[in-house]
Parts: C-alpha cells; sequence; structure tokens
C-alpha cells in the first residue's frame, strides 16, 4: 500500500533534490515538445546550453538577462510574503521606466553622478506610487489587488503606447518604431563588463537581494509582513496599522518592480519601448513562486530564467526549434518546481499493508 | 459471550517525538456509552481519528465484532459501519445537508434522491431531529449544523457510533435532546463513544476511560465513581476550586459612559453602556453569545472605535486612542478567538509573545533583538508552564490549552491596569482553567481591574466581584455577584430588566 504522510520539517537537502528532480523532468517533458516539433533534441538543447553557459561572455550575457527577472521575483517575494497577491510588477515596471525616463527629460547636460540616482530615484517612486495606489484601494475599499493590479498594468501599457505611437515622447521620425530617441551617454548606467552590457543594475539587485532577505529576517516590518500574510487579524488586535502596512509592502514591491524597468531601458536598450519590457513583471511572478518566496531562491530562480532566456536566443538562430517553446518550457518549470514545492512536505511509502 | 462491538488492543500514534496515544487499550459493547474523558491533548482526538480511519496507528489493534480492522479512509470505517460526528464540521456550505450526507459517500454512478430523502426524513422523525433535509447548510445555524453532522452519522446504519466534543455547540436544550437520541441509539444496539470534557455529560455514560498525556490511566463504571475522582485521574492530581477572595476595592479605574457602537444592521452593537471598574474588582460580562460582549471588549481595547460616549482609563480619556497606544498605558485583552485573533499560527512561541511589541521592546537600532526574544520566551515558558519543546516550536502545534497560555504570557505582562479576558476559559480542561482563574485573581490581587465575559455563569459567580448582564447590546443590569444566582442572571440575559440591580 502507498501511505503519504506529512512530515514535520523538510530538510534543505530533501528540497534540493526535489528541486533538481523537477527540472530534470521539466526538461524531459520539453524534450518530448522539441521532439514533437520535429527538431533534434540534442542539437537544440546544446544550442541552448551553449547560448547560456557557452563561454564566458555567454554567461555574463545571462546574468544580463537575469537582472530584471531578480527586481520582479523580489517584488513577488515581498508581496506574496504578505500575501497580498499582486499581479502588478508588469505594470509597476513599465511605470518605473517611464517615470525615470520623464525624469531624463529635465536632467539635460547634468553629470552622471547625478543623473542616474535621480533617475533611479523617480522610477522607484514611480512604480512605488502604482503599488500603492493598488494597496490603498485594497485596505481603503477592500478592492481585490489581483482585479486592481492586473487592470492598472493594461492602463500603463496602454499609456505607454500612447506616448510612442505619435504621442509627446515619441522619437522624431521615427513613429512606425513606438520608441523614444537615444538617451544621452549620461542617463545610462555605468558598465561594469562594456562588451556585453553588464550594468550596475545587477550588482543593485545583488544588493537588494540581500536587503529584502534581511529586511523579512531581522526587521520589525518583515516580521509585519509575514505576520500581514499569517494572520491579518491577530496583528490588527496587536494595534499594528495593517492599512499603512499594506501601504508600504505595495510601496516596496512597486519600487523594486520599477527597477526592473530601469535596468532593462538604462541599462542595456537605452531608448524607452514597450516590447523589450513585456513579460518581464510576469515572468517575475514565476521566479518569485520558483524561489517559494524567499529572496535568495527568488535570485536563484531569477539567473536560471536569465539562462534560459539568453541561451533560447541562441538557440532560435542555431536550430529549427520555434522560439515559443521557450516560455512553454518556462511554463513547464513553474509547473513542476510548484509541485515539487508541496510533494516534498509529504512522505511517501510503499509497504505491506498491516501495521500489527 | 459474543465479542464486544470495538475492542481496542495496545494502540499508539506517535508524531514525530510527541506521543499522542500509547498503548491504549480499551472495549465498547454494543447499546453501551463509554466516555473518553481527557484534558486537552491528552489524545481523545487523536484516538478518534485513528478509530475512523483519518490516521493510521503505528501499531496496536482495532477489532470490530472480533474481526481485526484496517481502516485506510475515513470512507472505509463508514462502510464498516464506523460512524464519526467531528467537534469541527466537515459540511460543504454550498450543500443541502441532503446533498452533504449522500454525494461522496453513495456507490453508483446516479444518486437516488428521492429514496435518500425519504430514508432521512424517516430518521429525522424517529429521532426527534427537526431539520429539513433540503436546507443549505450555510443557512442553518451552528446548533443545526450539529444535527446535520449526526444525521450524517446515523444514515449509515453505524454499529459504532464517535462522538467528538457534541454539545460544544449545543445549548442546554440540544444536550438534553442528544442524550435522548444516545439513549435511544443504545436500545437499538449502537455502541457509543462520546469524547468530553463536560463531567456532566461524563457521568451519564456507563462507562469512563480516562486519558492522560496519550495513556489509558483508568476505566470505570459511572456508577462506581465520582466526578472528584474523575477529575482527579484526568489532571494527576487534586485540583482546589478557586474562589473570589475579598481584596478590598479601590478606586474607579476604568469607566466607560454611554458608550454607543454602531452595528452592521439598525441596531447598535452596543447601545449607551455606562459602568465602571475599581481597582482589585474582577467584573463579569454575562449574556447568551452574540449579544455585545465582543463589542464591548474591542471597543475598550480601541479595537473599534465607539461612534459616541466616553471610555476612561485613570481619568484619561482613551476612547479616542488607538490600540497600541491604550495597550501602552497598562492594558492586556485576551480576545474571544485564540487562534483567529490572539495568534499567528506561523509564528513561533518567541514570535508571538513579542506581537506588538515588535517594534518597541523587542527591537533594537532597526532590527529585531533575537537574544531578548529568546530570553523573554525562555522565561514565560516557565513561568506560564506552556508545554512546548522549545521557544521555535510554532504556536499552530499547540494544544488549545497551551496556545491560550501563550496569549496568557503576553497580555499578563502588559495588563498592569486593566485586563480584558474575552470568553479565556472556552473549550479548555479543568487544569487550564483553574490556572487561568488563578492568574485572574493575582492581577485583582495586584489592583487590575480585570473585565472577564464568560458563558460559564458558575464560573463568573465564583470569580467576580460584580457582574454585568448585556442582551442586545444593552446593560440590562448589574448585579452583585455574592447576593445574586443563576436565576436572576438568567432573567436578565433574557432581556428582563430587574428593580433590584445594583
Amino acid at each position: 500500500m502507498i501511505e503519504i504522510t506529512r512530515r514535520q520539517t523538510v530538510g534543505y537537502r530533501a528540497r534540493i533534490v526535489a528541486y533538481l528532480l523537477a527540472l530534470v523532468m521539466g526538461f524531459a517533458c520539453t524534450s518530448l515538445l522539441i521532439w514533437l516539433s520535429g527538431a533534434s533534441v540534442m542539437e537544440g538543447f546544446s544550442a541552448l546550453f551553449e547560448g547560456a553557459f557557452g563561454s564566458e561572455e555567454a554567461m555574463l550575457q545571462s546574468l544580463v538577462a537575469a537582472t530584471p527577472l531578480i527586481f520582479t521575483g523580489l517584488a513577488t517575494v515581498i508581496a506574496y510574503r504578505a500575501e497580498i497577491w499582486s499581479i502588478g510588477q508588469e505594470g509597476q515596471m513599465f511605470a518605473g521606466a517611464m517615470s525615470g525616463y520623464f525624469a531624463s527629460l529635465y536632467l539635460g547636460g547634468a553629470p552622471m553622478v547625478v543623473a542616474v540616482p535621480v533617475i533611479i530615484l523617480a522610477a522607484m517612486i514611480g512604480g512605488a506610487l502604482l503599488g500603492m495606489l493598488c494597496g490603498w484601494l485594497k485596505s481603503r475599499f477592500a478592492v481585490n489587488e489581483i482585479i486592481s493590479t492586473v487592470m492598472l498594468n493594461y492602463v500603463i501599457v496602454y499609456f505607454l503606447s500612447y506616448l510612442l505611437a505619435g504621442g509627446p515622447w515619441t522619437a522624431e521620425g521615427s513613429t512606425s518604431y513606438h520608441q523614444t530617441a537615444l538617451l544621452a551617454d549620461n542617463f545610462r548606467l555605468p558598465l561594469i563588463v562594456s562588451d556585453v552590457k553588464l550594468h550596475i543594475g545587477f550588482l543593485l539587485a545583488i544588493l537588494a537581494t540581500v536587503l529584502c532577505w534581511g529586511i523579512l529576517k531581522f526587521t520589525p516590518f518583515g516580521f509585519e509582513i509575514r505576520a500581514l500574510g499569517a494572520n491579518p487579524t491577530a496583528l490588527r488586535f496587536k494595534g499594528v496599522n495593517v492599512a499603512r502596512t499594506i501601504l508600504i509592502v505595495m510601496a516596496v514591491s512597486g519600487a523594486l518592480s520599477a527597477l526592473a524597468g530601469v535596468s532593462e531601458i538604462f541599462g542595456v536598450n537605452y531608448r524607452l519601448k514597450g516590447d523589450v519590457l513585456t513579460g518581464l513583471g510576469f515572468t517575475g511572478i514565476i521566479v518569485g513562486m520558483i524561489g517559494g518566496l524567499n529572496p535568495f531562491g527568488a535570485l536563484i530562480a531569477a539567473l536560471l530564467f536569465g539562462a534560459l532566456e539568453n541561451g533560447s536566443l541562441y538557440m532560435s538562430v542555431l536550430s529549427d526549434i520555434p522560439p515559443a517553446l521557450v516560455p512553454a518550457m518556462q511554463g513547464i518549470l513553474l509547473l513542476f518546481f510548484l509541485s515539487a514545492s508541496v510533494i516534498v512536505r509529504y512522505r511517501v511509502r510503499i509497504r505491506r499493508a498491516s501495521y500489527v | 459471550m459474543t465479542s464486544p462491538t470495538l475492542e481496542v488492543t495496545a494502540l499508539c500514534k506517535s508524531f514525530g517525538s510527541v506521543r499522542a496515544n500509547h498503548d491504549v487499550t480499551f472495549s465498547v459493547d454494543a447499546g453501551e456509552l463509554l466516555c473518553l474523558f481527557g484534558e486537552n491533548g491528552a489524545g481523545k482526538s487523536t484516538l478518534s481519528a485513528c478509530l475512523t480511519g483519518l490516521y493510521r496507528p503505528d501499531s496496536g489493534e482495532i477489532a470490530l465484532e472480533g474481526t481485526p480492522l484496517r481502516l485506510s479512509s475515513a470512507a472505509d470505517a463508514i462502510r464498516h459501519g464506523i460512524g464519526l460526528v467531528h467537534q469541527h464540521f466537515v459540511l460543504v456550505p454550498d450543500f443541502t445537508v441532503l446533498e452533504n450526507i449522500v454525494v461522496g459517500s453513495e456507490t453508483g454512478l446516479f444518486v437516488d434522491f428521492a429514496s435518500a430523502e425519504a430514508r432521512l426524513r424517516q430518521i429525522c422523525e424517529s429521532y426527534g431531529i427537526d431539520i429539513d433535509p433540503n436546507a443549505r447548510v450555510e443557512d442553518l445555524s451552528v446548533g443545526e449544523q450539529q444535527w446535520a453532522e449526526l444525521l450524517k452519522a446515523l444514515y449509515f446504519d453505524a454499529k459504532l457510533l464517535i462522538l467528538d466534543e457534541p454539545t460544544a455547540t449545543l445549548d442546554v436544550e440540544g444536550s438534553k435532546k442528544l442524550f435522548r437520541i444516545i439513549d435511544k441509539l443504545k436500545a437499538d444496539g449502537v455502541a457509543i463513544i462520546l469524547i468530553t470534557h463536560f463531567l456532566e455529560e461524563v457521568m451519564q455514560a456507563d462507562r469512563v476511560a480516562v486519558l492522560r498525556q496519550g495513556a489509558v490511566v483508568g476505566i470505570k463504571k459511572t456508577a462506581e465513581t465520582s466526578p472528584e475522582e474523575l477529575t482527579r485521574m484526568m489532571v494527576g492530581r487534586d485540583l482546589k476550586r478557586q474562589t473570589r477572595q475579598s481584596t478590598p476595592m479601590g478606586t474607579a479605574r476604568l469607566a466607560l459612559e454611554s458608550v454607543t457602537v454602531e452595528g452592521l444592521g439598525e441596531r447598535p452593537d452596543l447601545d449607551d453602556i455606562s459602568f465602571c471598574v475599581h481597582e482589585g474588582e474582577i467584573f463579569g460580562i454575562a449574556g447568551v453569545a452574540g449579544n455585545g460582549q465582543r463589542p464591548l471588549m474591542e471597543v475598550i481595547a480601541g479595537v473599534r472605535k465607539p461612534k459616541s460616549g466616553i471610555i476612561s482609563l485613570d481619568d484619561t480619556v482613551i476612547s479616542s486612542k488607538g490600540v497600541h497606544a491604550i495597550k501602552s498605558m497598562g492594558l492586556g485583552h485576551i480576545p474571544e478567538d485564540r487562534f483567529a485573533e490572539g495568534l499567528v499560527r506561523d509564528f513561533s512561541i518567541e514570535e508571538n509573545l513579542i506581537l506588538g511589541e515588535h517594534r518597541g521592546t523587542f527591537a533594537k537600532g532597526g532590527l529585531l533583538d533575537f537574544r531578548k526574544m529568546a530570553q523573554n520566551a525562555k522565561r514565560l515558558i516557565a513561568e506560564f508552564s506552556i508545554a512546548a519543546p522549545s521557544g521555535e516550536t510554532l504556536v499552530g502545534n499547540l494544544s488549545g490549552g497551551n496556545a491560550q497560555r501563550v496569549i496568557l504570557a503576553r497580555e499578563m505582562q502588559l495588563a498592569s491596569k486593566v485586563l480584558l479576558a474575552n470568553q479565556p476559559t472556552r473549550g479548555l480542561d479543568v487544569g487550564v482553567i483553574d490556572y487561568i482563574h488563578q492568574c485572574l485573581f493575582n492581577k485583582k490581587a495586584e489592583g487590575v481591574a480585570v473585565v472577564i465575559a464568560s458563558s460559564e455563569l458558575e464560573d463568573l459567580i465564583a470569580l467576580c466581584d460584580r457582574i454585568g448582564v448585556l442582551f442586545q447590546g444593552r446593560l440590562m443590569g448589574i448585579v452583585d455577584a455574592r447576593k445574586t444566582n443563576l436565576e436572576e442572571i438568567g432573567l436578565l440575559m433574557a432581556g428582563h430588566a430587574l428593580e433590584t440591580a445594583v
């Protein structure tokens, strides 16, 4: 008889084994898809691997691709630990990029040491405000945050479309491209490795990971975030202003998402356009979930997804595998990781049907 | 001689290092009512879960009518004729009573609702249960849901019926009715196991098995024992019932003047309440559940705001202050629902003990002071005899009594002037109740004004100096606990004003 019992505690080793198995199973399922699409599995995977880890340059490129995902992943971790189910990482990232760009319009010839921090700050404020709007709607009018964040995602993305499709921000003579003019040099994030555009955003992301971890674990505010997620009523009975806590959580989550927008626009693309951002917020949700809502977990998941993203570019060039398989692969991995995170809490034993 | 309906031999069940049941042996005959009696966490619920297939015992044997049984699921238990009435309801709110009973347990592809309904009506009639099979469960009162649970067990012709704390949600009339049904079931040859910690109910059984720390410490015929002996067996020591001490009362400490709190509907939750509690006084709040006890405690603690009226503590107006500010003035609040309002299940004992003080006493340089948290927990665990392996134990893993001790430990520290306790002993066994009463007396001796709401009127009369009775949000009267009796309070609770109120 197969017996399933709940474990009292789950060790790190069991977790790691479970996640590695999930990774293997996820790749196995993807192989099946590749095989069904008629391409060569081996060729596909070796191209993917080559693109992601094949050289020093490839690896650095993977880090560049991972950077925005670390931010949106952390944004997910902070909100979800408080059991605020925000889907607004995408919109907040757009809002961040747009606020940063807006600030840059007034920075003219300011030197980089002034311009970049101001842009980053403006972006964080923009993302935080959008997050706080949803937090306020939730605590003041009990508007479900899933609805408000999803809807505001559309509002923001279409607002950017308006601004870029012949609106005030459209680059002269490039209406059909839906993008702004190239950013001046002093607005660009300084590079750590210039060939591959590994910019300081990556260092900020690592710093943010450590900060988020420390805040959750060591500070009274982190204590409140966790308590808010576990039992807001008890928190209210002990005199904590729950509405204010929700506002701050959404502000932090929004500011983190905004940083993803800044890194992509001011660190990599050097002009504001929508399609380079699309999806990074939603992928951040997957990253946060796979990371077990732990900041370092999210960091690892983001690095994995960055590598996948980067490798997939290579794969689509070098093999016949349709690029659409990459998001499918991410989805498959998410399913396996989430299953693993649940299953690891149980002990499955097969034994003879007797306990006498 | 025929085999007993149920025979349990040397049953053991552990969860990790916790031995929930150890070497449990007992039997129940057809037509017999056996009571399982024990403190919270003595292993009663685990035992019933083992008997109904929810848990698998680690070792030992369960035999039904002489045949060894290995139950793999609850449905399996039902097939073998073992019915369980849960302490916590397991009904689907959107379904009717009939659907709840039939769906998921009938075999075959289609359900014959018509015949099932006829059968259910017939059961209702023969046992005198007045419930409409087609009523939706969410429309039923808590008491009626309890009957629906019972119907579920009766529907399947149980040979053995296990009732887990069935009277917790019933009123006096309901309990009497339940015992009438039990008598009829006994006459029909059903073996019944009643799990309870109410002594009155225990004495109505044929035999009692007393559980302590997971083991059976004795099986007695009720005719040959006494409530005192059973209590001694359950707790493992003698209990002295606490009674009021005549500490002199000081000046007014907590005062409410014409306090009104708005309700959801037309009627206010609290309507023009005025009273004061003195230093060293225990003030009781009596009333049928839902007549304003909760809003009263919450408005004093600052969780809710009054629409009008003034609340003051030592001449300082607190009705305009927030929870945190009021608490800091020396007010402790033991809320009614310990897991929903008092504790965070997923937090450790350490963390729960600093809830509310996490930005004050237990923060240092913007970070949580983990060393202080650990010391605090260690001290309070010892002082309040919280049974837990360590301060890092999750509160969700504690029994009700120990969880309540965690709240008690936290709130007693705060309560230097006022202590509010809303149903502090509900669902707890006599050992813990005794302890909580002792804590209240200690506070009284320190000159704290104590306000306690309880549904146990006898406890209120024994504990309090004065008792205020609430009816539909109004204070019907305040009586002197030394001179009052159950009848007088009962009349006030039913909304009859008294002329002789003190």
